[in-house]
């Protein structure tokens, strides 16, 4: 799997090891590619670890979360638990800490729509039958993009019209046109939620 | 005034520390030294819960052996750190850095030993809970 490792580390404050999301190269819409950004709360980042020491190859490494009540690690991810900051330690398996990021966790304002190009998908949306577009959800705390998998919920007024498929990914949803009709879709995360109205036309 | 040469000789040849990771944004994470008449006493670390920092020991070059243990884990957890970096050991040579990192754990008050050959430095560590959203000032 190709793994972004330029440009969007997060690197440690002893300049020895980063965390990169697990994202691939060609997918310009990963959320994920955005580990700089604090996580959603609720949100799963799914790091990649690798240290830079002289004279050797990277060690063995663990992380483990000076705050769990706020980023916990659950299986090698980090869990966004509640709004704060949090220092990931990076250690080798005796303990010995390598290097550490401090890692922000931010509550979710809103949540915007967008093709898989990064293109801002909002209001409506029009489909030829057969045609399908593949929706991109990102998550927002004010100004600023946050990064992380959340569990969004997806619903759809009118399946007839509209079907809405997962590809993969667990944000986003490819969108196939069945029939002519009207439909909306709603994407919700607790209280914030983006509203897609999608005509499909022969 | 022989008393007095002597404090100041033993204070000297204690452990001293240095700062290896810069601050957070909106939290805090320093270390100043305590100094009287006689020299450097100890260090006043002042870390936000949650916040890591890492320091360096030196006596005479690098700290050999060096052993930390904190008063109360539950409130400043301390770490041995693998700096990769050379440091000169006086006129030994160089050799790999001695680093450990502290970690705020809960608000609290607590005090870090370090030793090294038989030598002892001490930290008094401050745990502040982070602050709330609008609650700082410059006064910082």
């Amino acid at each position: 799997m190709a793994v972004l490792l330029g440009g969007c580390a997060m690197g440690g404050a002893m300049h020895q090891a980063t965390l990169v999301g697990q994202c691939a190269e060609t997918d310009a819409a990963c959320s994920r590619r955005h580990p700089l950004a604090p996580l959603a709360v609720g949100a799963r980042f799914h790091p990649d670890v690798s240290a830079e020491i002289a004279g050797t190859s990277t060690p063995s490494l663990r992380l483990e979360s000076a705050a769990p009540d706020i980023l916990s690690v659950e299986a090698g991810d980090l869990v966004a638990r509640k709004a704060g900051a949090a220092a990931v330690l990076i250690s080798t398996d005796d303990g010995s800490v390598v290097d550490f990021v401090h890692v922000w966790v931010a509550p979710v304002t809103h949540i915007t729509l967008a093709k898989r190009d990064g293109e801002r998908v909002s209001g409506s949306l029009g489909l030829a039958v057969g045609e399908d577009v593949t929706i991109d959800p990102a998550l927002w705390s004010g100004a600023q993009r946050l990064s992380g998998d959340e569990d969004l919920t997806w619903t759809v007024s009118d399946d007839r019209a509209l079907a809405v498929l997962r590809d993969g990914s667990a944000g986003r949803r490819r969108l196939k046109a069945r029939a002519p009709g009207h439909s909306t879709i709603t994407v919700a995360l607790g209280d914030s939620k983006a509203i897609l109205d999608v005509e499909v036309v022969p | 005034m022989k008393h007095v040469l002597l404090l100041v000789a033993l204070a000297a040849c204690n452990p001293t520390l240095t700062v290896q990771s810069p601050q957070p944004p909106g939290r805090i994470a320093r270390m100043d030294p305590v100094r009287t008449f006689w020299g450097l006493q100890r260090y006043r670390l002042e870390l936000s819960r949650g916040v890591a920092i890492a320091l360096t020991c030196d006596l005479d070059g690098p700290c050999e052996h060096m052993q930390v243990v904190s008063d109360d884990p539950a409130i400043a957890e301390v770490r041995p750190a693998s700096l990769g970096v050379l440091q000169q050991g006086g006129l030994d040579g160089e050799q790999t850095s001695a680093a450990l990192v502290v970690v705020g754990k809960a608000p609290g008050a607590t005090r870090l030993h370090v030793r090294s050959k038989g030598k002892e430095r001490d930290v008094v560590v401050t745990v502040v809970a982070p602050p709330e959203p609008g609650a700082l000032t410059a006064a910082r």
